[in-house]
């Protein structure tokens, strides 16, 4: 069986699907040469991130630095937008919420009776248990394996501080927050199980999740250190 | 936007040919976003719209350039494509073997393998920054990465 070269690399950067990935798997197992390949694929990868990381690590210099400290003194770009909206804004957050929360009832209903589900109910608010709490609480973005039930996707913290993680499976994908001593979940939408397509599309499976990830975030998403960090803390 | 900089930064090292014209870019990108900022639509991702104001500006600086540089082809051709010597050493940025293979890449191969490899955009994400179909840019970043390869495996 041939493996076309996209496929190969596609598998390599893990944006095959389990179905096409176990495909590759099985032709790697027959051909040492595509093993090599993928190794191959995977080496270069890690040289240009470790070779291009010096540039993100470095100092940003102050004239690139000036144009944007100047326009924060201004005025942040949501409070740029703001007034252009006005009071629709707040109604479009309202009814956004009022739907999410809708869904979240739905879904709770699918996940909660479950023993050892995903998803807990406690005081009110709900948590995240089982293998999904577990998950967050352990895998790192970088060095989950490839066929995890539930993939993290990006790691950041919220405006209150608080570390939150987008994850996705095949169950559910979401936002949770570190509180107190678990993950609340802060968004929950219904999982990529009937999704799969040749390219798993990691992207667009969790599009949504990801969005929003993008406005709750404070900063930048944390990069592969910082979230080894945060996990030695304890997600505090 | 300030604390996408140094990502938007080794993006814009990873486009350009030398660290002095990457700041420039990275200089031009935020000027630009600044200035259109409006046009940012809230719960979209701000850095792929960054990284795709960036991407335009780099081709239209290289459009521009290659125009003008037509009959220079042989030193772009030359091994030592790199630093103008001066402002580059202030940027201490050293990208070596590896910077100098990207610099050989066409565009259309270096910006897919900045955006996939160096940056860990999705396909999908990257396709939609450089507003092309998936197939189109798993092609481009295949020839990428394969003349990559072959040119740090000489290098090696």
């Amino acid at each position: 069986m041939s493996i076309p070269p996209e496929t190969l690399m596609a598998y390599a950067d893990g944006e095959l699907d389990p179905i096409a990935a176990k495909r590759v798997e099985k032709a790697m197992a027959a051909d040492p040469d595509l093993a090599r390949q993928v190794a191959e694929h995977r080496a270069l990868a890690e040289q240009l991130r470790g070779t291009f990381a010096s540039v993100a690590e470095a100092p940003v210099p102050e004239s690139l630095r000036a144009p944007l400290e100047a326009s924060a003194k201004v005025a942040s770009l949501d409070e740029a937008r703001a007034p252009r909206s006005g009071r629709s804004t707040h109604w479009f957050r309202n009814a956004g919420a009022l739907a999410a929360m809708l869904v979240v009832g739905v879904m709770v209903g699918q996940l909660v009776p479950h023993d050892g589900g995903p998803v807990a109910e406690k005081r009110g608010a709900l948590v995240a248990s089982g293998t999904l709490a577990h998950a967050l609480n352990t895998q790192l973005a970088a060095t989950q394996p490839e066929d995890a039930p539930v993939r993290m996707l990006v790691s950041f913290r919220d405006r209150q501080g608080a570390y939150c993680r987008t994850f996705a499976g095949s169950m559910a994908n979401g936002i949770a927050c570190h509180q107190g001593d678990g993950w609340r979940i802060r968004q929950l939408r219904a999982g990529h199980a009937e999704a799969a397509t040749a390219y798993r599309q990691a992207g667009s499976e969790a599009a949504a999740v990801l969005a929003d990830a993008q406005t709750m975030m404070a900063g930048a998403p944390l990069s592969a250190d910082q979230e080894a960090r945060a996990r030695a803390d304890h997600w505090r | 936007m300030l604390a996408l900089l140094p990502r938007l930064r080794r993006f814009a090292h990873a486009l350009a040919r030398n660290a002095a014209d990457a700041d420039d870019l990275c200089q031009a990108a935020i000027e630009r976003a600044l200035k259109s900022r409006t046009q940012w639509q809230p719960g979209t991702r701000l850095d792929s719209w960054m990284y795709r104001i960036m991407r335009n500006l780099w081709i239209d600086t290289a459009r521009a350039r290659s125009r003008a540089a037509q009959t220079f082809v042989a030193e772009e051709a030359g091994a030592s494509v790199g630093d103008r010597g001066d402002k580059a050493v202030e940027a201490a940025i050293e990208l070596g073997n590896v910077g100098r293979a990207m610099n050989q890449l066409p565009d259309e191969q270096r910006e897919a393998v900045a955006l996939v490899l160096v940056e860990g955009f999705a396909y999908k994400e990257a396709a939609e920054i450089l507003d092309i179909p998936m197939g189109t840019l798993t092609s481009r970043l295949v020839r990428g990465r394969e003349a990559l390869m072959t040119k740090l495996g000489e290098a090696a």
